[in-house]
């Protein structure tokens, strides 16, 4: 069972998607390349609308990309 | 490194050397600045100190980066929103131990260091979660 609320697909989609970069990702969907590895290592849960064009930048639905595991409890920094 | 992370390391560096001088000076060595000159000039130079420390490295960076414009995302926003966030209520402590309660218990220079350290603490606090909040391994979310 996932440790993390909120896990992703992403590392692989990019690899799927000809091995493309994490700096080429963060400016298709306006992010830092800091930024998606951070998203891909779990360490920062994107705002809906960047999930969404992460998602779009693969042709894929959200929910095939991200995925929201209930019973996980990882510490969170919330920034709000 | 982000940009924003090398500047919070950049305020650090040049915020926390001198004014950790300053301190000790004022705590441990009350005698060796006694009138208002002396006071004011020592930290007019620790102020410099730091001001052209960060001038200087700010510029280095900048030429490193070869003038690009800052830029930063979501993620590099929330972790200045959240630093910023607690930064200020560090700092709003500090003031009301100074405006409030120390007029009532003490005087003069007193009163002037311990505004400045709540200033110097806040800035502090605030780079330090700046930093940690790119190296931490908690999870943020926007």
């Amino acid at each position: 069972m996932p440790t993390e609320p909120l896990t992703n697909e992403v590392r692989l989609l990019r690899f799927l998607a000809q091995d493309m970069t994490q700096a080429e990702l963060g400016q298709r969907v306006g992010l830092t390349r800091q930024t998606i590895a951070a998203i891909e290592q779990g360490r920062y849960s994107p705002s809906l609308e960047v999930a969404f064009r992460i998602a779009d930048v693969f042709g894929k639905r959200l929910e095939e990309v991200f995925h929201w595991n209930p019973g996980a409890t990882a510490k969170t920094a919330d920034a709000k | 490194m982000p940009s924003f992370e090398k500047r919070a390391w950049l305020s650090l560096w040049s915020q926390c050397p001198p004014y950790i001088v300053y301190f000790l000076i004022q705590g441990l060595m009350p005698t060796v600045f006694t009138t208002f000159l002396e006071r004011i000039a020592c930290l007019a130079v620790v102020a410099s100190v730091h001001a052209i420390a960060y001038l200087v490295g700010l510029a280095l960076m900048k030429r490193q980066e070869r003038g690009e414009p800052l830029l930063l995302d979501e993620r590099d926003r929330a972790i200045d929103g959240r630093a910023t966030r607690i930064a200020y209520f560090v700092l709003l402590t500090g003031m009301i131990v100074v405006g409030v309660v120390m007029p009532f218990t003490d005087t003069g220079w007193k009163i002037t260091n311990t505004a400045l350290f709540a200033i110097v603490l806040a800035e502090t606090v605030r780079d330090v979660l700046i930093v940690t909040g790119y190296r931490g391994k908690a999870r943020l979310a926007h």
